[in-house]
């Protein structure tokens, strides 16, 4: 906590309790943090303390930038010069534009590969991780480091892996009687690698969540259900997953905003090539704005890519709301 | 994958020694068995996992092209210090990443807090605006940023990096404590009440006191996106000496011409802090924040 | 921890308002701030350079700015990497902190000219008139910067697409070295037999190089994309032979079937492990992948079916930016670097041709017999994007680093095409992004 502005925050929180002592502390009990009611002024209050800083921030360095990004996208200007208001156009020609469908729908398989991929992986890693293993910490520390890995750098060991037919991986097909595979030559194959490439940059993260939350669900449930003649099966599908839900729904949603939003894994690795198979909405944004120079389209691809964004989130959201009301 | 599911409630320790029917004698046998199948499994996963990585190590441990060392050798990562300023490149990005490390969960813990608490329309919608506001690729803020930085002398500044990297690591952060607060019951904080504590005192005293695993995490999420930034940084620092690890790997990309053994090796260095933190913080993760406390749950 | 202590003091709560404000100020005078030459604080002026070259010559050039004093100025040197550069210098010059004076993209001289932010190079030129530098340019170098409002840019150096062969393969495959198109099938196809690729390029991740090959085969067969007054010309019937050229190419398997996944590390590595025989690249192809024993060499110009022989040429230049100090300084100080470019050569830094006869004539330069060849046989029919025509614009940044021909080369990469479709899109996807 040495964050001055978090402090002060926290101090204003504090002082905006003090009238009220300690009944408005009971006060608070009563019908603070009950769900059914309304919340007192007070609670209210330190509730907005509590939340200004996040606020300040988000104003600034989101919402600063996405205003921007709305003039840039209802202009013809570059990035230097707003130029001329020229209302929906970018959208229409972005929307009549079949490089934009493409790539949306490649988008929509590498973010449903991307999450349930690093999801399955990280919620197996998580559990198999969780019961005793001889040097388990070691491998826990190890399985993190694709994550960790810039990458720039894993991008380049990857396409050494991959990229040639002398390459270790073609080798090994090759040797295998399985033929000599251009993994990022041919479009489907480039396709698949992009995706594999992309769940283990981000199975870590998904081990971390599910590892975070399975530390807090209680060992000893498993006793009583076990006690209780309900089979593994049964305990992992309604104690388990239960326990996790919440944690995997935000698990999800944070998943997809990193795929839906994610620009170096592709780019660094196929550049969006073989012949687009590979460009993802991002990656046609970039190139249109910085590669074509359409700084309007390109910012409005962007655009219309966070809306679709908003749309899923508010449907994985209510799933939140549920599970967390449960 | 369904090994893998399998795996683990036969070999929770709880259930080990609940298992009814079995004799103590069997159920330890069983126990080490299956211990030493997960060991064997985990070990075949993470080496194939690890390929790529290892193929950076021994990139970064070869010696290059001008080099008359032999075999493997340390050369290439002592040269990147003594050629380049990565020592001050690591500074810049220690300090960069460890202040936003700080600031973000301080921004973060209150507002997930808050996020988890409240049930209000106002708190729910800006649950949902910060999921909006940060929608929008990283690619098409720095422009708008640089100009509105530039304005305020914060470009070829840390600072201006770190506010930043605090803005766009806040929102999921937010999310992530507020997952993790989910996971506390509200009981305990009812407790605290009784006992005449403030909403903020609770949350200070009871709340964030329990909730280690859920602040590491996501710590740990936001160092590794402030360690790994290239997009933001490389736009925003021009000094060499104040560059992050991230834009001093760049430095090594000329026209059509690359130094991968010193790429490799400024890699190696930019994967030892991470590592190191994780094997230092590793215990945390697996310590259940609340334990027993659930039991009234 | 200097840094640590400001930021504390920074993240007060007032900071945090004052920069909401800001933030609501700015976006009012982006708009309006466009092209203007207010001047900016501190005499110094700005030079940024690229990482042409390795580290030594960014060394290297920023002692020749450090050397200047002129007009009553100095000069700073700043090193851009090349990764989102165009973002660096867009943000840059939108904020008013950019150069006064920089290297840079090919053409991105052209595209700040278009958004009025360049101050043109005419005094510059009457200075090197006057001390007799202009004489020295090589042929048809200068005249592509000559647009009708002034020089928008000087040149300086010249990044060549000369051919290169491994000597050792043709012998092996006992074919001679091709000198036109059908002779590079034939041999193509012999050099296939032992295992060689015929014809070595790649279009992966971040590498152009199979898009310069594109234009390259269409200039070498007296074609090109624009016409001589820079309309879209793509469809022209000798692009097309060109193209069903290329793709003869490929469907015989003499450009790598994963030639279209090639970074230029892949491509260096084909060289490097003599995989490729025979190709278009860049200068230094051997110290570059690291094979100086004289097996690698550059080729003599092919010609084409009609008898055209040329090559493509991307003329990097130094540009001026009206946001300067001094427009005066500027001029002088990049009449300065101009003089100063020979010692690049001497201590052979540069990767790339020169602009200046007498720096060809350097015996540090002269001693190899490959940059001897490309100066001799290929800068004199080297042709720059812009053929038929020959005037640069802010188009061909367009054409350059663009998704139009970018789709084109991995198009007839993959083979999957005919030539007259592969074009057709071709010319719509230029048509949709280029500036009438």
């Amino acid at each position: 906590m040495s964050s001055t502005t978090a402090q002060s925050g926290l101090a204003r929180a504090r002082r905006g309790l003090a009238p009220g002592g300690p009944g408005g502390g009971s006060r608070t009990h009563n019908g603070g943090l009950n769900r059914k009611s309304k919340l007192s002024g007070q609670t209210k209050r330190t509730f907005f303390w509590l939340l200004l800083p996040s606020i300040v921030l988000l104003v600034l360095i989101n919402g600063y930038p996405l205003i921007y990004a709305g003039v840039q996208a209802t202009h013809d200007g570059s990035l230097i010069d707003t130029g001329n208001f020229v209302g929906v156009d970018n959208f229409a020609t972005v929307l009549s534009s079949p490089a934009f469908w493409k790539a949306a729908q490649f988008t929509l398989w590498f973010t449903i590969v991307g999450v349930f991929g690093s999801w399955l992986v990280g919620l197996g890693l998580a559990l198999l991780l969780r019961t005793k293993i001889p040097a388990g910490g070691t491998f826990k520390v190890l399985l993190l480091l694709p994550w960790v890995v810039p990458i720039v750098v894993s991008s380049t060991a990857w396409n050494w892996l991959v990229a040639t037919p002398d390459s270790l991986i073609p080798s090994i097909f090759r040797n295998l009687g399985l033929g000599t595979p251009l993994f990022l030559a041919d479009p489907h194959l480039a396709a698949v690698m992009v995706m594999v490439f992309k769940v283990w940059v981000s199975f870590p993260f998904m081990m971390m969540m599910i590892s975070a939350a399975l530390a807090s669900v209680d060992t000893t449930v498993y006793e009583a259900a076990s006690m209780d003649g309900a089979s593994k099966w049964q305990q992992f599908t309604q104690i388990t997953l239960p326990m996790i839900a919440r944690s995997t729904y935000i698990s999800w949603i944070l998943m997809t905003i990193f795929c839906v939003n994610d620009f170096p894994t592709i780019y660094l690795l196929t550049g969006g090539g073989p012949v687009d198979a590979t460009t993802s909405l991002v990656v046609l944004a970039y190139r249109s704005v910085f590669q074509d120079f359409q700084t309007g389209p390109g910012v409005a691809i962007a655009f219309l890519m966070t809306l679709t964004l908003v749309v899923v989130s508010v449907f994985l959201y209510r799933q939140i709301r549920k599970s967390s009301v449960e | 994958m369904s090994a893998v599911l399998h795996a683990h409630p036969e070999s929770g320790p709880a259930l080990g020694v609940a298992g009814p029917q079995k004799t103590r004698r069997t159920l330890s046998e069983a126990g080490l068995r299956g211990r030493w199948w997960r060991f064997v499994l985990i070990l075949a996963i993470t080496a194939i996992v690890l390929v790529p990585i290892m193929v950076t190590v021994i990139l970064a441990l070869t010696p290059g092209p001008n080099s008359t060392a032999t075999g493997l050798t340390l050369e290439n990562i002592t040269g990147v210090f003594s050629k380049t300023l990565a020592g001050t490149w690591l500074t810049n990005s220690l300090i960069t990443t460890l202040s936003t490390v700080v600031v973000s969960v301080a921004v973060a813990a209150p507002a997930g807090y808050v996020l988890s608490r409240g049930r209000s329309k106002a708190v729910s919608g800006y649950s949902l605006l910060l999921f909006v506001m940060q929608s929008l690729p990283i690619i098409t803020s720095v422009v708008p940023l640089f100009i509105l930085f530039a304005g305020m002398g914060l470009v070829d500044n840390l600072l201006g990096l770190i506010i930043i990297y605090v803005g766009s690591t806040m929102t999921v952060a937010t999310w992530m404590m507020a997952a993790y607060f989910d996971s506390i019951p509200v009981s305990l904080e009812e407790a605290s009440w009784i006992d005449g504590c403030s909403v903020f005192g609770s949350f200070t005293k009871v709340v964030l006191r329990n909730s280690l695993p859920g602040i590491l995490s996501t710590a740990i999420f936001a160092f590794l996106l402030a360690w790994n930034d290239y997009l933001v940084a490389i736009v925003f620092l021009r000094s060499n000496e104040i560059f992050t690890l991230p834009v001093g790997v760049q430095s090594f990309f000329q026209q059509n011409l690359t130094d991968w053994s010193g790429v490799m090796a400024l890699a190696v260095v930019m994967m030892l802090p991470p590592i190191i933190v994780f094997a230092t913080l590793n215990k945390y993760f697996s310590v259940g924040g609340i334990g027993g406390s659930l039991a009234g749950r | 921890m200097n840094v640590q202590s400001e930021a504390k003091r920074n993240f007060s709560r007032r900071g945090f308002l004052g920069l909401t404000a800001a933030a609501a100020a700015v976006p009012l005078l982006a708009a309006c701030g466009g092209g203007s030459s207010s001047s900016s604080a501190g005499g110094a002026i700005k030079f940024w350079d690229m990482p042409w070259a390795t580290t030594a010559y960014n060394d290297a050039a920023k002692k020749i700015t450090d050397g200047f004093s002129g007009a009553n100025s100095k000069a700073s040197y700043q090193i851009i990497q090349w990764n989102n550069f165009y973002q660096t210098f867009s943000s840059a010059i939108a904020s008013k902190t950019g150069p006064a004076v920089s290297t840079g993209g090919g053409f991105q001289a052209f595209q700040f000219e278009q958004q009025g932010q360049i101050a043109y190079a005419d005094k510059v030129v009457d200075a090197l008139k006057k001390n007799g530098q202009f004489d020295d340019f090589l042929p048809g170098v200068l005249e592509p910067f000559k647009s009708d409002k002034g020089y928008v840019a000087v040149p300086w150096q010249l990044d060549m697409r000369p051919l290169w062969y491994r000597k050792s393969l043709f012998d092996q495959a006992g074919v001679a070295v091709p000198t036109d198109w059908p002779s590079l099938l034939e041999a193509g196809k012999k050099l296939k037999g032992i295992g060689a690729v015929g014809f070595a390029t790649g279009s992966g991740a971040g590498n152009n190089i199979g898009n310069h090959l594109m234009i390259m085969m269409m200039i070498n067969n007296g074609g090109g994309v624009f016409t001589k007054d820079g309309q879209l010309d793509v469809m022209n019937d000798r692009n097309v032979e060109a193209t069903e050229f290329l793709l003869e190419l490929v469907s015989n398997g003499i450009i790598d079937p994963a030639a279209v996944s090639y970074t230029s590390d892949n491509l260096d590595a084909q060289w490097k492990n003599k995989k490729a025989a025979f190709g278009m690249y860049v200068l230094g192809v051997p110290q570059r992948v690291g094979d100086t024993s004289g097996d690698l060499m550059v080729a003599s110009p092919m010609a084409g079916p009609h008898g055209d022989k040329a090559t493509l040429v991307f003329p990097n230049n130094i540009m001026m930016y009206k946001n300067t100090p001094s427009q005066d300084a500027s001029e002088a100080f990049l009449t300065y670097y101009m003089g100063q470019l020979k010692t690049l050569w001497q201590q052979k830094l540069m990767n790339a041709l020169p602009v200046f006869k007498s720096i060809t004539e350097l015996p540090e330069f002269a001693s190899d017999p490959n940059n001897v060849k490309i100066v001799k046989e290929y800068q004199p029919i080297a042709k720059t994007f812009a053929a038929q025509g020959t005037s640069l614009n802010a188009n061909l940044a367009v054409l350059d680093g663009g998704q139009a021909l970018n789709q084109f080369t991995q198009t007839i990469l993959t083979g999957k095409t005919d030539a007259k479709s592969a074009l057709t899109a071709f010319q719509s996807g230029l048509q949709s992004v280029l500036k009438k």
